[in-house]
């Protein structure tokens, strides 16, 4: 065939309608077709039995607790301290969510890679669950107070990721600082001036705090233990380690268990702390274990050529961690960090088997009152709290999967 | 490189050993020993580095030659013997280390610059943090050893932006800017493609030429040619032989010199 | 030409700028710190509890234990002692009979995830992502109040099939019961199996010597589960089935556990079996895909390309994480506590409640747990040293 004259050709056209796409993915074998047909009628028949459970279930227990499942106890009168409380939190969550991006950002155009911007509308679109999960729960309320207050949550939460996302580097320099600053703010809008004390605070709320505040005070301990583990010098090595196998060795409720009964008589006598504080000091013991291997991974990551050039400078060891080392340890550890935050707020769920008033114990609490006695409706509240942790799980793995795909951190 | 007051060096002039050094020495090594465990890297080395001096070793691989510099600047600590940098002797003595390193810059393989501050901040990191200057007068050192070594204008990129060539050259003037008395080359162009080869090396060259002391582990022969005064062979942990380039390449007495030239020449 | 200045010091350094020295010293300060607050706690500890009247020694694991363990026949009689070790017994019964079960759901649907019929791999996924992010205590809970309370008490107990005994005390299923004859045919399978493994060995021989396939498999189990059957008729059923019947309040034969044991045991299961199922489709995902063409190239079909390139390095790359997997299984295990099913903690629970001394009885329990996890981490590197691909 001679080269002068042959035309280029455009690709053949496949034409593709749902036939043909149910032809290869549904029925290519006869095995193939078996599968479908068994587990396509078990799917439907689960579809259509969730379906009607949902829309004939009797949700008044879950409209009477509302209350009781967000904040437990507290005194009602009171309740402008959790939503201002929840305010100030999702602008600290805007706000790391814009520094993170601005960080995402850094990183791409440090490794030459481009980068496209995320707009809030995309953020929304794609934690559906979780939106739709709050609507729900706004859905079973009496009053027009928290939709007013998740509304302005979530602008607030708009307004510091945008700001937060154009902001110089100085400002992420410190963004820790400031994203504490406001954790800080949101727990004394619930205690100061004539507030409630964290021994009054329940029901999912209570569950939030103590995973918020378990990853907050672990975080220096488990620093420590991880510089320790990879320290040459072997008394501290062996501390360190003797430590973090003991805890990571034993279930969270047995260091629970300790915590309510124990803790006391290792305190001197007249000390005696409240449920929560024993509670939360077990469980920082336990996640500054965890947390250590956290860290220890993202030092691993680190080549060691950048130790040795700090080093050829002349640079103080100190120095070098502080400088070199642990700016980019850290950043390796942030998908895995993410990953050890929500398994400590699944494990919230614990703190409900030593007495404490968290969402778990309320489900309990309110099958117990009177109007709702032995009516079976676990099979309400049981799966309404399944839902408020799964939404929150999925959720936030969604975005340490996006974040680690943006970081560039690298597929393990 | 030669000074002229000392007289021309003509071919006929060896070093007999690597204990003689052209002019003041700086860097004295004497009876160093070195083990990896129950294996020994080095084998009673003796080495004297005069001011100005332009040293290239070179041998095989798992010869001790890297190991040998990184002793220099004790990243690896020697387990014999004595090596003394510019008056100060390499002991425990940890003010004794850290003045070392100062007057000694290092250039690795593998470049190791720091990827999470752009090419200014990793040139002055140390002139601050160590020497501490201002920031100023720190960035004005590094804008000239960035010129030095011909790329000023990236002076704000990060290293992943930048191909192996720049990157390394990065390096260079980020030892360059501490002013150290030695520089230390790890097979510098080792990581690099061929094409980025040649831009390193004119850096180098320029360097020496400009009187910088230099001690050099490479393979690349035609840089040990032209700007070396010493060339050291060392095998099996030992140093085997030591001459200038034209008497090593032309005339090397050794037997293990000889099969390794004819190998890589 | 000397120009080693009088300044350098070929003498030591003084102390304080001395590498060797300062190493010393900061593990000695790091000791004593260490030392220090652990002798405080200590001490605060043995006041307290002298303080308190309670002892400080072990003696209370003669006591007797104070209250009655449900389903066993520990009364309140006897010793603390005794009591725990059932309750150690118990845990492993939830760790013998969950482990296997978790292994298999896991693998399966970890394998169905990556299927390419659409429905198969998307209820996987769905399985995967429902489970994965629930807390497994919740998942026990629901199990147990929402399906186990639901069933009939012991009293009414249903029987379906009538070969079930189902109530929300207890589970029975039919079991096993040697009869005549028992003794020979375990004999026979015995020889039968060192028999099978014989032809293994013949049929792998004559593979390597001629190239024919040596259909190992089909010959051994073959050879099994005829001698299995054959034997079985010879004898005369040397085992039997047994059927569980109600009498009264008591279960006569049959296997029995408490549904609370199945509401832990499922729960946990299902819990852990989605996040092996995450590991076993990441180890194959992980499998560069140049392994998989490579195999193609060489013609190997794709049972093959499964068997000798894609599944020994997806199972080299599963293991570590999917031991550390059993243990949690094992730590999990603990939220027995959430349903009253009498493990080893639950155990300590009670007696806790009873007045024996707290610290010491958390402590035996953390013991117990933490042996379990040293030597299932044992394994774990011993396994991870064996496994690493041989590199320069």
């Amino acid at each position: 065939m001679t080269a002068t004259t042959a035309q280029r050709r455009s690709a053949p056209v496949v034409v593709s309608s749902p036939i043909t796409w149910a032809r290869t993915h549904l029925f290519r074998t006869w095995w193939d077709s078996l599968l479908t047909i068994v587990f396509g009628a078990l799917a439907a028949w689960a579809m259509v039995a969730l379906v009607r459970f949902v829309a004939t279930a009797d949700l008044t227990i879950l409209r009477v607790n509302l209350a009781n499942f967000m904040v437990g106890r507290l005194p009602r009168d009171q309740m402008w301290r959790p939503a201002l409380s929840m305010v100030l939190v999702m602008a600290a969550i805007g706000f790391i969510g814009g520094v993170a991006s601005a960080s995402a950002r850094a990183a791409a155009t440090e490794a030459g890679l481009p980068f496209r911007v995320t707009r809030p509308v995309e953020i929304l679109r794609r934690q559906w669950p979780l939106l739709a999960t709050i609507a729900a729960v706004l859905a079973l309320t009496r009053s027009i107070g928290p939709t007013v207050a998740v509304v302005s949550g979530l602008a607030a939460a708009s307004v510091a990721y945008l700001l937060a996302r154009r902001s110089p580097p100085v400002v992420r320099k410190w963004a820790w600082l400031i994203a504490l600053t406001m954790f800080v703010a949101a727990y004394l809008a619930l205690t100061v001036a004539g507030g409630v004390g964290w021994n009054g605070w329940g029901g999912i709320h209570l569950n939030l705090f103590i995973t918020a505040a378990g990853i907050l005070l672990a975080f220096p301990i488990g620093l420590l233990l991880a510089l320790g583990r990879r320290s040459s010098l072997p008394a501290v090595r062996w501390l360190s380690v003797t430590y973090i196998e003991l805890i990571r060795g034993v279930p969270l409720i047995t260091l629970l268990l300790l915590g309510i009964f124990a803790i006391g008589y290792f305190l001197p006598a007249g000390l005696a702390p409240g449920a929560v504080a024993r509670v939360l000091t077990a469980i920082t013991l336990f996640e500054a274990a965890y947390i250590a291997e956290v860290v220890r991974g993202g030092l691993q990551a680190v080549p060691a050529g950048q130790r040795e050039a700090s080093q050829a400078l002349g640079m103080t060891p100190w120095k070098t961690m502080r400088r070199i080392i642990l700016p980019q340890a850290l950043r390796a550890t942030i998908p895995a960090m993410v990953g050890q935050f929500i398994s400590l707020y699944k494990d919230t769920t614990l703190v409900s088997l030593v007495g404490l008033f968290d969402v778990l114990t309320v489900s309990g609490a309110a099958n117990s009152q009177p109007d709702f006695l032995a009516q079976g409706f676990e099979v309400v509240t049981l799966p309404f709290v399944a839902l408020l942790f799964w939404v929150g799980s999925y959720s936030m793995s969604r975005e340490a999967r996006r974040l680690e795909r943006r970081l560039g951190v690298g597929e393990r | 490189m030669v000074s002229d007051e000392e007289g021309p060096v003509t071919e006929t002039t060896v070093f007999a050993d690597a204990t003689q050094a052209k002019g003041d020495a700086i860097i004295e090594v004497e009876g160093v020993d070195k083990y990896f465990g129950d294996f020994q890297a080095l084998h009673d080395i003796n080495m004297r580095i005069g001011r100005q001096e332009v040293v290239v070793v070179i041998g095989p691989s798992g010869s001790g030659k890297s190991t040998l510099i990184r002793c220099v600047n004790r990243l690896e600590k020697h387990d014999r013997g004595r090596i003394v940098v510019d008056g100060i002797e390499l002991s425990e003595d940890v003010r004794n280390i850290q003045e070392v390193r100062r007057e000694t810059g290092m250039v690795f393989q593998q470049f190791n610059l720091f990827p999470h501050l752009t090419v200014l901040e990793n040139v002055t990191l140390a002139p601050r943090e160590v020497r501490h200057m201002a920031k100023a007068d720190a960035e004005e050192i590094a804008m000239q050893m960035l010129t030095r070594v011909k790329i000023p204008e990236q002076a704000r990129k990060y290293p992943g932006q930048l191909s192996g060539g720049q990157q390394q050259r990065v390096a260079i003037a980020r030892a360059l800017a501490m002013q150290p008395k030695v520089m230390l080359f790890d097979e510098p162009t080792s990581a690099l493609d061929p094409e980025m080869i040649k831009e390193v090396l004119d850096v180098m060259v320029e360097l020496a030429e400009g009187g910088m002391t230099m001690i050099v582990v490479t393979h690349e022969m035609g840089f040990a040619r032209a700007v070396a005064d010493r060339v050291v062979f060392m095998a099996d942990g030992e140093i085997v032989e030591v001459g200038t380039p034209q008497h090593f390449f032309t005339e090397p007495r050794e037997d293990r010199t000889k099969i390794f030239l004819s190998q890589i020449l | 030409m000397a120009t080693v200045a009088a300044a350098a010091s070929s003498a030591r350094p003084p102390w304080w700028r001395d590498l060797r020295v300062i190493r010393v010293v900061a593990q000695v300060v790091a000791a004593v710190v260490v030392g220090a607050a652990l002798y405080v706690l200590w001490f605060n500890l043995t006041n307290n509890l002298r303080a308190q009247g309670i002892r400080t020694d072990f003696e209370f694991l003669d006591q007797p234990i104070g209250v009655n363990i449900a389903g066993s026949d520990i009364g309140s009689g006897a010793s603390v002692r005794r009591a725990l070790l059932v309750g150690l017994k118990n845990t492993a019964a939830l760790g013998a009979v969950g482990l296997p079960i978790l292994t298999v759901v896991g693998v399966l649907i970890g394998i169905a995830r990556l299927s390419s019929n659409w429905i198969v791999s998307k209820l996987a996924a769905a399985y995967v992502e429902l489970f994965r992010n629930l807390p497994p205590l919740l998942i026990i809970v629901f199990a147990f109040r929402a399906v186990v309370l639901r069933l009939p008490p012991a009293r009414e107990a249903a029987t379906p099939f009538d070969a079930f005994i189902v109530s929300n005390l207890s589970i029975s299923v039919p079991g096993f019961r040697a009869q005549d004859g028992f003794e020979t045919f375990w004999l026979l399978m015995a020889v039968a199996l060192a028999v099978a493994v014989a032809v293994w060995v013949w049929r792998t021989r004559v593979f390597v010597s001629t190239g024919a396939p040596h259909r190992r498999v089909l010959w051994s189990v073959g050879l099994i589960l005829v001698v299995a059957v054959v034997g079985y008729l010879a004898i005369g059923r040397p085992i039997g089935v047994t059927l569980p019947t109600l009498e009264g309040r008591a279960i006569r034969g049959g296997f029995t556990g408490f549904s609370s044991f199945f509401a832990v045991m499922g729960g946990l299961a299902l819990y852990t079996a989605s996040h092996v199922a995450e590991i076993v489709r990441g180890s194959i995902q992980a499998i560069p895909r140049g392994q998989g063409e490579a195999a193609n190239a060489l013609a190997l079909s794709g049972f093959q390309r499964m068997r000798h390139v894609i599944l020994p390095q997806a199972t080299r790359i599963a293991i570590p994480p999917t031991i550390n997997q059993y243990l949690n299984y094992v730590k999990n295990t603990s939220l027995a506590i959430a349903v009253g099913f009498a493990d080893f903690v639950v155990i300590a629970f009670q007696a806790i409640g009873n007045g024996q001394p707290a610290p010491q009885l958390i402590l035996l329990v953390m013991a117990g747990y933490l042996f379990f996890s040293l030597i299932i981490s044992l394994v774990v590197n011993v396994l991870n040293r064996r496994l690493q691909l041989v590199t320069r």
